[in-house]
Formats: structure tokens, sequence, C-alpha cells
């Protein structure tokens, strides 16, 4: 090695002579993310929403940090700032301890509650904070909560909590436990009274506050990778004495799991919530006010059945290049904000739900997807629902009705899912439970079928006020297969089936199943795409006048008359 | 003074900053990656602390690492070299917090010199002549025309939202101009929905000048004569000589007067360097400021005498310059080569490895900046250029002829490098007589 071999001769000037103090590195300047490990600059994670900006792991934030991001300058009015001490077990030394942790913290409680403006729209604001007993819910957490919303509910605003707490307050026993009723109960008035909620699930949400209003949002939204749960994963390990897979009652696995609407990363949180509020401002105009239809919208009248057969359609409709619901949404609504989850089980990719606006109205969109790719359709499950995708849709028009939106449903199945797992949860019932909620649904429902509109499947979200077709799309009673398999006991002669069986959009039609024909100069593509939705356009907008000027009971009345015919 | 130096940074650069310290009985702290731990300058430093792995951002540019190293030796400054955190503004307000001099301008200077538009606003404030164009957009010809007329041609006419030469056309007069417009905004508006133009003044075959400068913390300002740095192959510099083969002593004076001008107006401390664009008829435009050391000082000092790492030590250990620009003459010609591990017949892939076999060139008006020596492992993870070979002779035509003496001394087995390229450059008539400009490599050598 050279280094050995090199000479040092040259003096280099003593410590003494030089002035100045030695270099520190001030306290605080850097900390170490508890996530990676790194060491980051404090700075950093400031400007960056307190994420690590190496393993990009969120951090808690204090409440009123979180007021700031949210808030238009300005606009944040504390309520109920300072509550006095609860101590309703007389817990030894719990008064110290709280008053420890106020000196501590600058906080007087678990959590901040008070009114905001987000984006310009008035709202109820509530974020707890984990520093304050782990953001546990006492009398005076629960006491904020409920007083927060009643006010929400008499001055009729929306209402938008940001949870962080590992649940109960031990040191008030019972009574902590009391306070997940008061807060639900406060929330069931607040929501009877056609008011939104919005839940913000944030690391960690457990136990009592799961339990109780953290799961009880119109929308429930949570940041990325939080810790989700009721029981918490060490006590559930300790129980049934097994390791827990990686991403357990994370908030990615709360999405998959149906409980949470959508994960929204810090940065978009203000952005979003101002969608939100701005799609439930009160007051709206009323629906059949949507842009009306003039001379000059017109769309194609004729129902031209160009010559190809049953089977030909049949074979159209299950096209792969054919478009799925996503693109028709895409194309026809602005501001789609989807929504995941029944609230049950499972989000059932095959179906996909949200909010939208056409021509500015609010509406609520349901589509059965299917996918584009093999890929794409294991996520879809080929755009077959099982009933988790039916309690999502259900789930979802029942908001709609709660908010006065029309409801517009795309469907395109092969059928519901026929499998072990759907028969396990019920899919039948799911179906029906559909077709019994949706019967007297009181805003109005459109159906579109554009491609395959199979069976119970397809029924379930086409109890419509009116069904529309697309002219390559058909609706059955089953597959032209099954039907020549059960009738003729051979699936071959599925050609003959689709003869017979008027699946056609043109055959509907005269039957009085449905409404209207949408015309396809050629088979629907991505091409056609945009000529096909200014038909449909023309046609929403029609219908929305005509159906939005109805009472919810004369919705309800005119979809039982509907199918009371058949 | 400094007692001890933390000098961030590998290589060539680290060993020259090393060289000076030692000079100056200042200490010297090395910090290397783990792929550099039997580099050079970690050997020749006092000390040297591992300051993560071999990717940069781990290491070199991890700024945690380095503030804890210098603080841990107790370093009082930190040198920056080129590249990496030298121009980190970022880094620099570390430096001042921990209390640590950072060698170079404060953050807020670099901070604005490294903002295109406003190192452009600040230079037109000053007086600075900068490329003439169009601040506002333009949609529409006749208007186009009228800002061309003012600007002058030739005319470089942009579209807003173009890019890689779509809606980008040259006027070189106003018969030019309609339907070179029109083309270009009609590319523009079927490529990118936009027909949003601007207009420049086209500097046709310009020559990349730059003034070396030196400020102090007492508002002393000089300059060092000018590089001339035209001999480039796509962006990056090969050849590099001081002074300029067509500058004239008014020219030199006029350009080098600009050039402390700038310096003052951005407030600047420390080493840097403007940057000119000079076209054929002589007129110069500022193009943006280099708040560090460059990799090509060296032919500033071979003609200068005076050692810029030293100077940019004791600027910020805030003694005032030593010297007037009047003390300040430029002596002969220097021209440095860029010796790059890399093979010009694969498209000058970079090409690490092991050196099996070093002779490197010396002798009068000689000089060799590297890092490398016999037995090294070139790492794959940084820069490909191993050394830099400098000559320093009465006049340009000396020292191309010994440049081509001391190419020809350059042996490095093991690995390929760029040396006949350069020997190539240097026997080229046109490089020989003067006849330079960007243009230059992809002119008279295919890629």
């Amino acid at each position: 090695m050279i280094k050995d071999l090199f000479r040092k001769r040259y003096h280099t000037l003593p410590v003494s002579e030089t002035e100045g103090k030695e270099p520190e590195v001030p306290a605080g300047l850097w900390r170490k993310c508890n996530k990676c490990g790194k060491a980051i600059y404090t700075e950093d994670v400031i400007r960056n929403h307190y994420i690590c900006p190496k393993c990009h792991g969120y951090f808690r934030v204090h409440a009123y940090r979180r007021v700031e991001s949210l808030a238009d300058t300005g606009t944040f009015t504390e309520w109920d700032r300072e509550l006095p001490f609860s101590n309703p077990l007389s817990f030894p030394g719990y008064e110290k301890k709280w008053k420890d942790v106020q000196a501590r913290t600058s906080l007087n409680e678990a959590v901040v509650t008070g009114t905001a403006e987000i984006q310009g729209y008035k709202t109820v604001l509530g974020v707890m904070d984990a520093r304050f007993f782990m953001g546990s819910m006492g009398h005076n957490v629960g006491e904020k909560i409920t007083r927060a919303v009643e006010r929400a509910t008499k001055e009729h605003l929306p209402v938008i909590l940001f949870t962080c707490s590992g649940g109960a307050r031990m040191q008030e026993g019972i009574i902590s436990l009391m306070q997940m009723t008061k807060t639900s109960a406060a929330l069931k008035r607040h929501s009877d009274a056609g008011l939104l909620s919005v839940i913000v699930l944030t690391d960690p949400t457990t136990g009592g506050v799961t339990a109780s209003f953290a799961m009880l949002g119109d929308i429930i939204l949570a940041e990325p990778n939080a810790l989700i749960g009721f029981a918490g994963p060490r006590v559930i390990e300790q129980t049934i004495r097994q390791k827990l897979p990686a991403g357990f009652q994370r908030a990615e696995f709360q999405v998959e799991h149906g409980f949470v609407d959508a994960i929204v990363k810090r940065e978009d949180m203000k952005e979003t919530l101002g969608r939100i509020l701005a799609l439930h401002q009160t007051g709206k105009k009323p629906i059949s006010d949507v842009n009306g239809v003039s001379s000059e919208d017109s769309y194609a009248d004729r129902q031209d059945n160009g010559g190809a057969s049953a089977w030909d359609r049949v074979q159209i409709s299950r096209m792969a290049e054919r478009p799925t619901g996503l693109d028709y949404i895409q194309e026809l609504f602005t501001d789609f904000m989807e929504l995941h989850g029944d609230r049950c089980f499972k989000d059932d990719g095959a179906v996909v739900g949200g909010i939208a606006r056409f021509h500015g109205l609010p509406v609520t969109v349901i589509a059965q997807q299917k996918g584009k790719n093999t890929r794409d359709n294991i996520v879809r499950n080929f755009g077959m629902p099982s009933p988790d995708g039916y309690r999502k849709a259900l789930r979802l028009m029942k908001e709609a009705e709660k908010f006065g939106r029309p409801v517009i449903c795309f469907v395109d199945t092969p059928g519901a899912f026929c499998g072990l797992e759907a028969e396990e949860r019920g899919q039948g019932e799911a179906i029906a439970r559909n077709l019994f909620e949706l019967s007297g649904l009181g805003v109005p429902v459109l159906s579109i079928v554009i491609g395959e509109g199979g069976s119970g499947g397809a029924l379930a979200m086409a109890t419509a006020n009116e069904v529309w077709m697309l002219e390559n799309a058909i609706y059955s009673i089953l597959s032209p297969e099954g039907f020549a398999s059960i009738l003729w006991k051979d699936a071959a002669r599925a050609a003959d089936a689709a003869g017979v069986m008027k699946i056609t959009a043109a055959d509907l039609l005269k039957l009085g199943v449905i409404e209207a024909v949408i015309r396809e100069e050629t088979p629907a593509s991505l091409e056609t795409l945009p000529v096909l939705c200014q038909d449909m356009d023309v046609r929403i907008r029609r219908f929305l006048q005509t159906y939005g000027s109805m009472s919810r009971k004369e919705l309800a009345d005119h979809r039982y008359e509907r199918f009371r015919a058949f | 003074m400094f007692h001890k130096i933390l000098i961030a940074n590998r290589g060539e650069i680290a060993v020259r900053i090393i060289r000076a310290c030692r000079e100056m009985g200042i200490a010297t702290v090395a910090v290397y990656s783990e792929a550099d731990k039997d580099s050079l300058h970690a050997m020749l430093a006092d000390e040297a602390i591992c300051i993560g792995p071999a990717p940069s951002s781990d290491s070199y540019l991890n700024m945690e690492s380095i503030l804890s190293a210098t603080v841990a030796t107790k370093a009082d400054a930190i040198h920056p070299g080129f590249g990496f955190l030298s121009e980190n503004s970022k880094f620099v307000t570390l430096c001042q917090k921990c209390n640590i001099t950072f060698i170079g301008p404060p953050a807020d200077v670099m901070d604005r010199m490294g903002n295109k538009s406003e190192a452009r606003n600040t230079m037109v404030a000053a007086g600075v002549p900068v490329v003439p164009g169009t601040k506002d957009p333009i949609h529409d010809v006749e208007t186009g025309k009228r800002m061309a007329e003012e600007i002058g041609y030739p005319i470089m006419i942009k579209a807003a939202s173009g890019g890689g030469g779509k809606g980008m056309r040259i006027a070189r007069g106003p018969e030019e101009f309609e339907a070179n417009f029109l083309n270009a905004q009609r590319e523009s508006v079927s490529g990118f929905s936009d027909d949003t133009m601007y207009l420049e003044r086209y500097v046709e075959r310009p020559r990349h000048i730059e003034f070396q400068i030196l400020a102090d913390t007492h508002g002393n300002v000089v300059h060092l004569g000018e590089r001339d740095c035209s001999i480039q192959r796509r962006h990056q510099k090969l050849i590099e000589e001081s002074p300029c083969a067509v500058l004239s002593d008014s020219l030199r004076a006029e350009m080098g007067e600009a050039a402390v001008k700038a310096a003052k107006a951005a407030g600047y401390v420390n080493a840097g360097t403007i940057e000119f664009l000079l076209d054929s008829q002589n007129r110069y435009y500022f193009i943006e400021m280099n708040t560090r050391i460059q990799v090509e000082h060296g032919v500033t000092e071979m003609v200068t005498g005076l050692d810029l790492i030293k100077e940019q030590i004791r600027i910020a250990a805030g003694e005032p310059l030593s010297f007037s620009q009047e003390d300040v003459v430029i002596r002969g010609h220097a021209i440095e080569c860029r010796i790059n591990a890399e093979d010009p017949s694969r498209h000058f892939m970079p090409c690490p490895g092991t050196i099996t076999n070093l002779h490197l060139p010396g002798g009068n008006g000689v000089r060799v900046d590297s890092a490398i020596y016999s037995g090294y492992q070139i790492p794959p993870y940084y820069d490909s250029m191993i050394g830099k070979l400098i000559v320093h002779d009465i006049d340009r035509p000396s020292a191309i002829r010994k440049m081509l003496s001391a190419l020809g001394e350059v042996i490095v087995e093991g690995v390929n490098t760029n040396v006949d390229f350069q020997f190539a450059i240097l026997e080229n008539e046109n490089f020989q007589s003067g006849h330079t400009d960007t243009g230059f490599i992809e002119e008279n050598f295919d890629d």
C-alpha cells in the first residue's frame, strides 16, 4: 500500500493558534426517522407535511399543526378549549399526570374542536392528538366531540374528524366506554338531519374510537399506512398465538376489506376535503335545473338493426376493445372521486362507484367494470361482481339518496360471480337486497347497459326509472350458452339460443323492458366513445329534467309501476 | 486562519485541495465512500473518514454524514470542491448552523445565481449584456415581426411548450421571419396544442468564454482573465485554454469589467465564474454564473501564477485579497486536456477498471492533476475523469506543441482513455489556427 510509503514532513498549525468556536450540530437540527432510522433534516420534515423525505413514512402531526395545514388562513375558531378535569373513578395519580401532560404538550385534551373553512367551505373540524394520553377518549374527549357534532347539527354544518387514538381512556373506566355511544348517537342525529360527516383515520386509530365515531362517516378516508383496527395487533398475536401478516390492519388492508373509501396522501388532503365539501353543498339547485336540452341538442333516434344477428351482437358485446364502465365515467362526467368498500368485508374490483359531476351537478355513478387485459381482469374478476360489489353499490346508492344525488349505473357483466366465497357471503341475498332497496330509492335512477347484461347480476343494478341499452348490448335471463345447456343440454347451440331468447336492444325495446336504444354507427370502441357519449349526454340531461322534478314518492312509485307492469 | 479543513469531495480535486492545505499548514480530513477506501485523497489526508456506501447519494451527497464527520474531527471549515454539494445552498445553510465555514459563497447568493431567470434579471439590472429576447409571449406573426426587429437578426423562434427541436426555427433576416414563425407555430399547435411563441437572438457559432473572478468579504472583486472552453462534446468540456485565441486586450478588459460588475451585482464572495457566449462579431452575452471552483481552474493558475484554492481558503477565513486588478498579469498560454477513462470508439462509454501500468509526463511547464496511481481501481460509481494534463508556454503554438509532446507520454494501461481523441483535436487544423466554437467537435468528428 503506497499510503505507508508517503512521508509527512510538513507542519500544521497548532489548534491554539486558531480562533473561533468548535463546530457542533445544534440540537434539533437533525432528527432520526423512527421508521427508516435515517437522520433527516428537521426543516425538510416540516416543509414536507411531516413526512420523512427518505422513506416517505408519515410522522404523527400535532393537532394544531394539522388544523393549520387544513383550515384556510385565519378561519379556525376553537370551541370548548378548556373543560374542567374529569376523574369519575377518582383514579389515583390521574390528575397529576393529566396536568403534566397538559404542561408538556400545551394541549388541554386529546382532541381540538372548532369551526373552520376549507377551501372556502365552512365545516366543523375535530382533530385528535396522540401526545395526550395516546389520544385516548375519556369524558372530555367524548364531550368535546359530541358538543361539536351537536352544534354542527344545529347549525347545519358538515363534520370532519381526524382520528388518532389508542381507544378508551383507562383511567376513566366505564365512563370512557359510555363515550362511544354518546359520540355515535350524536353522529346519528347529525346524519338523520341529512348532513355530511367525513372521518379521516390517521395512525393509529384503534379500540373504542374505531368501534364508535371513527367508523361512522359518510365518507371515511385514511392516511397511507395508518394502523387502523379494533384490537391492537399485539393483543391479537398474544391471543391467537400467531404471527400476523405484513400490512395487517394498515390503511391499505382496510381499503381492501371495504372499510375505507380512499387513502389520501397528506399533501392532497386539503384539496380532497375541499372537493368533498363542494360536492355536498346544501341549498344547491334542483336536479331538473341541469343544463337544459335545446333544439340544437339531438341524438340519433333510429333503432337500425343493421342486419347483425343476435349472436353477432352477443359477440360484439363481449369484445375486449369495447369501452368499459370507467371509460364512460371519464368521458361523461367530471371530478370523479372513487369511493371504495362495502363496509362489511371487501372492496369488490368488479364494481366501481363514486361521486362525480354531470354538467356541474353532483351525481352518484356506479359501474360494473371489466378488465382490459388479464392482469386487470384479475382485479376486476372479469366484471363478475361478488356480494361485496352489490353491497358497495347499495351503500353508495343509499348515500346518494341521503344527499339527493341522482344515481347513474353502467351495466356490463357476464353475471354475478359464481363461486364458493360468493355463496358463503350471500350472493342471492345481496342481489335481492338491492332489488328491495332500489325499488324504493328516493332519487332518480338510470341504468345503461353498455355490454353484457347478465341476468340477476345485471338486474341488481338495473332496478331503475329507465333502462337504456347500447345497440350492440345484450340483456338476458342468462347467457345463451347457459340457456342452450339447460333447455337443449348442449351449450354449443348458443347461437340458436341467442336467436330465440330476445336479448338484443331492439327486441327488449319492443318488449318494453328498456326505454331507449343508443345507436352504434360502428361497434362501440374508444374511438367512437366521444360520439356515443355526446348522444348519451343529451339523453341524460333530458332524463334528469324529467325525473329531477319528481318527489321522492313519485320516483319510487314510478319505479314500482315500471316493474309492476311485467 | 483555519486549523483543519474537511474536503467534501473525491478524486483529483480532493487531492488538489489537500495539497494546498498542506502547503498552508492546515490539517486535512478526507471523507470517502466504501468504494473509495483505497483512493489517493483518503491516503494523503491527515485523517480520513468513511461516510457511507458507494452511491453518491449515500456518501458524497449525504449532508448529515459529512457534517457529523466535520464535528467529530473538529474541522472548522469544509471545502466542497466541484460537483456533489458544491452548489447546494441548503448544505451551506447547514454548515453555518453547525458553526462550520463553507469555503464558497453564502447560501443566498448561491440561490440567486442558481435561478436562471433571477440571475438574468440581476445581470440586466447591472447593465451586463444578456442574450436579447422577448419577455412576453407572442401569439401572432405581426407582433413577432415587430419584436424581431427590436431584438435584431438572426432570430431564434421558439415554442413555449416546445422541446427536442420541435417548434423551433431560425430566421436569418426579416424576409425569412413570417414563414418560419408560422411553421414553428403550426408545429407547436399540432404537437402541444399551444400557439405561444418566444423570440431570442440566435447566437451563431458562439465561443464559450468564461471569466474567473475572486471576491473577498471586504468588497474587493478582481477578474483573472478568461478561459476558452469551446471544445465540448455534448456539453462536456474536453479542452480549456487561457487566454482565448481571438480575444483582443481591449475586449478582454471590457468583458472582464462586465464580469466584475456581474459579481458585484450578485453580491458575490469567493471564487466564481461568469460564463459568456461570444459570437463571431465579438458580441458577448452573459449566460450563467458558476458559484464554485471549476475543473479547469488550473489554466488560469498557470497564466496568472496564483493558487486559486489557497485564495479561496484565505477569502473564506476573512482575509482581504493581497493583490488588485492591476497586479494581475496574464503570462503566456496554458492548455488543459481532460483525461477520461472512457472509450471514444464506443460512444465514449465510461471504462472503469484497474490501472495496471502508469506513466505520466513531466518537465518544464507540464502539470498533472490526478488521483490515480499504478494499481488503482477506478470505481464505476463516479465521474470518468481520471486526471487533467495542463501545459504552459510562451504562446499558443508553443503550448500546443508542448501538449502534443506531453500527451505522448501519457501511458494508462488497464483501462481505455480518450488520449487518442485529444491528440486528434490538437492536430486538427481548425483547432491549431484557433477557428473553434462550441460546434467544433460536432463538425470535425463523427460520433
